[in-house]
């Protein structure tokens, strides 16, 4: 029963993440009907900027590898959080402009490599300013192992699957309900219609780039207590996401959701099992999924006419 | 995960790499020129990663030692009347750019020696250039147990090592094990990285010599964050001695997760738990649980204290410091080579290296015969130190079992 209930707490907990940086993907996706291949550094770039700001707001004296716990406490995490999310936003919309928006709509794959090509630039001005040495972020609710029915879980992890459901759940209200979510699902509908009813296209898809960027750096945010700040374990996060996000349905936000979860729950599974076959599994699985729906399980079914 | 995806970096930053080298190549050929005009000068050269990975520091504090024995060899001079000077090249830890920066630093460079790499995988990628060239490499950093091993049986070996070896530590850690009489049943926990599944293939071989039947074997990813489900098997199994292969920050996990479930097995790691990386990722209190073996005692001989106040400012981080003692040391051994040889001739210098006649007095130990035609490792088991961390600094660490340890304990 215990061990039932570590796998669980710690399946949703890496899932929270996997299930936000799908919606990062989705978002886009549905929108431009692009993603950013690049996702991946954006996470590890949050997680850095987020020490940065933290170590800042610190005072900034002492060891930036190792910060002591006050660093993260009070306000300063909230404040970071924000910070993250104005500056990767930011880096979006510029992504979008430089690297997206001249090749959308044209023939050809240019944008998937403009991406990469993004990415790597933000990757090696990243190493050249923080250096390849991984940092410690502390936790704002401190580090002690909370224990519910035997199983163990640390506060970050409860805070990264809390705040990925409340920004879920926040987001879906802002698609379903207000004017910018019919705005943003009109042009994922057919961006000429919707230009011609009035809807800025252009300002939409740069929203949702700046989203996009800005949920890929606070996911970084939220990692990093538990996974360390590196420039090197994006990448990872950001697969196991657009995997999550292809499972559930690329253009469903909801199905990304599942997906993301899924997945964190299916690796935490497997390691119960045989750890080292927890790669040939999920992905095996994937491709079980995607041969019987190629949309994802709950994307919408959509037909090519050629 | 991390293999798919490191593969599409390496590809891409190849990419990147090609194009790089094909705008510079006019611009070294111009400095090949002008450097044949200085040829009184010896070079030597460094091929390892000094800024792509997280292993890059131990990198650049092996070129600081080096660069510091250069230092102290052209203050006197020189050898042979010339001057010495270090080619440096970085391989960003990657095994295509490595092999290139190989070939560039013997063919175009001229160098004699080349120390390095950083990364153990890039030395098994290129160890049979520095064989068919005929070019002595002295690697101060990687560990792996092959990259000493001769092409076959008789076959001149161009390939030498002052630095940790992993089979070295292994038969340590295994003898600690054998004579702990608290270790009854034994697990394996290892990372599913090159890194982590040769220190396991190391494990079951020296654990079989040694008479150890290990009762778990668990794996995890290097950038796994929670090993509850591994730890859950190993408490099943009624594990009390786990032994652990894996980077630094991994190691900090496992720790991690050993506190979420209230599950603390004796932990030995290997010696990526000297690493700040893995104090950092398990905080102060976790770190304090597992012992590892290191080259370097933490209770320094006055030699050592010396070098150490004379390098430290430059240091990249303070548990790198190993790293630069393994390069001052090694490259005093190639100039004790290079003198004994009269010349700086490959195979003349890879003779004198097996040779070296008189006992050298190096910062970590006195090197007597460091090398011979058939081993190629200036450190032995022997030479390991015993260290854990407390207060956040490493110290050196004993008990009853670690001081009845003798030379005849080490098997395998």
């Amino acid at each position: 029963m215990a061990t039932l209930l570590q796998v669980l707490a710690s399946g949703l907990a890496i899932g929270g993440i996997y299930a936000l940086i799908a919606l990062s993907f989705s978002i886009t996706f549905t929108t431009t009907k692009t993603l950013n291949f690049g996702q991946g550094e954006l996470i590890g770039i949050g997680a850095f900027l987020g020490a940065t700001v933290l170590f800042a707001l610190f005072g900034g004296t002492g060891s930036f590898e190792a910060m002591p716990s006050e660093a993260s406490a009070g306000f300063n995490y909230p404040l970071a959080a924000t910070a993250v999310g104005v500056a990767i936003g930011a880096i979006g919309i510029l992504l979008f402009l430089v690297a997206v928006r001249p090749f959308a709509g044209k023939p050809g794959m240019s944008w998937v490599m403009s991406t990469i090509g993004f990415g790597i630039i933000l990757q090696s001005l990243a190493l050249a300013v923080w250096g390849p040495a991984p940092v410690n972020l502390p936790s704002p609710l401190g580090d002690d192992v909370i224990r519910v029915l035997g199983a163990g879980v640390r506060p970050q992890e409860i805070l990264v699957l809390a705040a990925a459901v409340v920004i879920m759940l926040g987001l879906d209200l802002v698609m379903r309900r207000s004017r910018l979510g019919k705005a943003m699902r009109a042009v994922a509908f057919s961006p000429p219609v919707a230009s011609l009813m009035g809807i800025n296209v252009t300002a939409v898809m740069l929203g949702a780039f700046a989203l996009s960027g800005a949920l890929a750096g606070i996911g970084g945010l939220l990692v990093a207590p538990i996974a360390q700040a590196s420039l090197f374990v994006g990448m990872g996060i950001a697969l196991k996401g657009f995997s999550g996000a292809i499972v559930g349905g690329l253009d469903n936000p909801r199905g990304c959701i599942f997906g993301g979860f899924a997945l964190g729950l299916l690796e935490a599974g497997v390691a119960l099992w045989q750890a080292q076959w927890r790669e040939i599994v999920v992905f095996a699985l994937i491709i079980l999924v995607l041969s019987v729906r190629p949309n994802g399980l709950f994307g919408a079914r959509s037909l090519d006419k050629v | 995960m991390s293999k798919i995806a490191q593969h599409g970096v390496s590809r891409r930053r190849l990419a990147k790499h090609v194009l790089a080298a094909a705008a510079l190549a006019p611009a070294a050929r111009l400095l090949v020129s002008g450097a044949a005009a200085q040829s009184a000068e010896i070079k030597l050269g460094f091929n390892g990663d000094l800024a792509a990975s997280p292993s890059a520091q131990s990198g650049q504090a092996a070129v600081l030692g080096i660069q510091t024995a250069l230092e102290d060899l052209n203050g006197q001079g020189g050898l042979l009347g010339r001057r010495l000077t270090l080619v440096i090249r970085d391989d960003l830890s990657q095994p295509p750019k490595s092999i290139q920066n190989m070939s560039d630093l013997i063919d175009n460079e001229k160098v004699v020696t080349v120390f390095g790499p950083t990364n153990s995988g890039n030395a098994l990628a290129w160890r049979h250039i520095p064989n068919q060239k005929r070019v002595p490499v002295i690697n101060p950093i990687s560990s792996a147990t092959d990259i000493t091993r001769p092409a076959s049986a008789n076959a001149d070996n161009y390939m030498f090592r002052v630095s940790m070896v992993d089979r070295a530590q292994v038969v340590a850690l295994m003898a600690y094990v054998k004579k702990s009489p608290n270790a009854r049943r034994v697990g394996f926990l290892s990372e599913t990285t090159g890194y982590g599944q040769g220190g396991l293939r190391d494990m079951q071989e020296v654990a079989t010599a040694q008479g150890i039947a290990p009762v778990a074997n668990e794996k995890f990813g290097v950038n796994d964050t929670d090993m509850t489900s591994q730890l859950q098997k190993l408490r099943a199994a009624e594990v009390d001695t786990a032994v652990v292969w894996a980077q630094g920050t991994p190691i900090g996990q496992v720790l991690r997760s050993m506190d979420k479930i209230g599950y603390f097995p004796t932990l030995i790691s290997c010696w990526a738990a000297d690493n700040q990386s893995f104090f950092n990722a398990a905080g102060q209190q976790l770190a304090e649980r597992t012992i590892f073996l290191r080259t370097i005692s933490e209770d320094r001989t006055p030699r050592q204290q010396q070098f150490l106040d004379r390098v430290q400012s430059r240091l990249p981080t303070a548990s790198a410091f190993s790293f630069a003692v393994h390069g001052y040391d090694a490259a005093m051994l190639l100039a004790m080579a290079v003198r004994q040889a009269g010349s700086t001739d490959g195979p003349k210098l890879r003779e004198a290296l097996e040779t070296l006649g008189t006992p050298h007095e190096g910062i970590l130990k006195t090197y007597d015969r460091p090398f011979s035609r058939t081993d190629h490792e200036a450190l032995e088991a022997e030479d390991l130190r015993w260290t854990r961390w407390r207060d956040g600094r490493l110290v050196a660490y004993a008990d009853e079992v670690t001081r009845s340890l003798q030379p005849g304990d080490f098997k395998g």
